[in-house]
This record gives C-alpha cells, structure tokens and sequence, in this order.
C-alpha cells in the first residue's frame, strides 16, 4: 500500500521561526514537521513471520522498537500490528514486496512530528495522561495513548541530550494537533522548528 | 480521575475507552425460539451487579473484557477475550 505522503497533513500551517531563531527554541521547546518520511504499516497473524522472511528484526514484546540498519525503526504496536519508518530504499521494498496470507496493509498517512526540549515535561502535563518521565528509554518503549482528544503512538527518546518525543496521528487530525502543540510550545518559549534542528 | 487497567497498555484513565455493552453470547438463530430471540435482540439486563463487558482502548484499538460490579462502581478484574491474546 502507498502510504506516502505528496504534502504534509500540516505543511499550509508549519511556519517555522527564522533559522538563527530555532537553535534557543529547540533547547527551550521545539516542534517539527517529519510527516513526509517514508513508512509502512502491516498487520495481521502472519506479519510477523512475513517481515522476518524480509530480513527484518521484530520487536519481542508489544509496544516496543527496533531500530533498524541504515536508519529508521520498526515498532510494534499490539501482538501483530508493525509500524516501519525510515529512509525510502528501506521502505520501497517493503511496499513493493508481496504481501503473504495474513498480511494486511495499513494505511500509515500519519501527521509524524518531533516535540522536544527542556520544557517537554510541562507541555505533555497539559496534553497527555501518561507519564513517560519513568519509563525506561533503554527498553525502548512505544506509548499508545490519547493526546489533546487525539489517538497518538508515542515513542519517547533524547535528542542532544534533552527529552524528546516522536508523535504519529492519524493526519487528518495533524492540524488540530500542530496548532494545539504549538500554541502550547510557543507559550513555553519554544516554536516550530525543522527537524534537522534536533540534530 | 477514573482509571481502567488495559491488559495491554496497562493502566489509564477511562477517557481513552469506550465501552461497548455486556458480553451476551448470542443463541443459535436456527434453533432458537421466537421468544428467545426476541429477547437477545431487544432486551438488556440493567440490574446492578458483577457483569463481564466489552471494552476498547481506543488509542491502540485493543478489545478486552472487564468485569465490572456496577452496583459498587468497581473494577474487578481485566483479561483478553479468550483466544484474542
């Protein structure tokens, strides 16, 4: 299935701050864009066996991650529902590849973001249920969780050293959940940024 | 702040599921009488009570039966659907 992306869910609305403003904003808190990236999703009891058949690593428990050579990740949501992210000459075979008894497409259209910074921790109190400052990032843990009203795969991460989260949702919900995350940084001291500024 | 434990993505507030009515195992049409169907169609048992329901953590779609006593508002326990683990 074609899950790629021709324009981002939130490109009419992602005006990022200036370039020399970005580096302060990001240390503070910053929101990116990262929908266009390339990725697949498959469910269904033989996806397992049919993404190993495809030389891929299968997360052992549900609700966790791998990542994956050459870039990317693939994570696990549930028992038999896989999410696989990551540069398009990883992805490209996999939606090309043929699909074998069990194995079912999912449409993966998601508006992707990064929301990262010092001031995480305050902007998801005012978001989300969960809190992901236990969790352990070493077992590499994906959340399934609801954020502002918005059903959300969470992965938390650290990028240069500060608390990041990448945020995948359905895009026809990525407006709404650009504007209210935004609005939301911006009161913190933080704006929409390019992903490369998380680097 | 109600928290309802998904037996899968653990314990969450109850915003993040729906329910979805009492588990009510449906009588064989074709050997069913007129009454017996009639009654798995249109009647729902609303005495208050333990009752065994179903259950969706909607972010992850996850189904899951809860046993609920209604009368006191607890949640006894979660589990799979047999078979759906």
């Amino acid at each position: 299935m074609i899950s790629a992306l021709a324009v981002s869910p939130v490109a009419e609305i992602a005006t990022l701050l200036a370039p020399a403003d970005q580096p302060a904003a990001v240390a503070r808190l910053g929101l990116a864009d990262v929908s266009l990236t390339a990725r697949h999703g498959c469910k269904g009891p033989g996806t397992v066996a049919w993404l190993q058949g495809l030389g891929l690593p299968i997360p052992p428990q549900p609700n966790s991650w791998l990542p994956l050579d050459g870039g990317g990740r693939i994570a696990r949501l549930g028992f038999t529902e896989f999410l696989i992210e990551g540069p398009d000459a990883l992805i490209a075979p996999l939606v090309s590849a043929p699909r074998a008894a069990g194995v079912y497409p999912v449409l993966r259209q998601d508006a992707a973001l990064i929301l990262g910074g010092a001031r995480l921790d305050e902007l998801l109190r005012q978001t989300c249920n969960v809190n992901f400052r236990p969790l352990e990032l070493a077992a590499r843990p994906v959340v399934l969780t609801s954020m502002v009203g918005v059903g959300v795969t969470v992965i938390p991460e650290l990028r240069n050293g500060q608390p990041a989260v990448r945020i995948w949702c359905d895009g026809t919900y990525g407006h709404y959940l650009w504007e209210t995350l935004l609005g939301i940084a911006v009161e913190l001291g933080g704006g929409a940024v390019a992903p490369h500024s998380f680097n | 702040m109600k928290i309802l434990t998904c037996p899968l993505n653990g314990p969450r507030p109850v915003s993040e599921f729906f329910y979805w009515g009492e588990v009510r195992p449906m009588p064989d049409p074709a050997a069913a009488s007129d009454d017996e169907w009639a009654d798995y169609v249109f009647n729902r048992n609303g005495a208050p009570g333990v009752k065994r329901e179903w259950w969706c953590h909607t972010p992850s779609n996850t189904w899951f039966i809860a046993e609920r006593d209604t009368e006191k508002d607890l949640v006894l326990k979660t589990y799979f659907y047999p078979g759906e683990e």
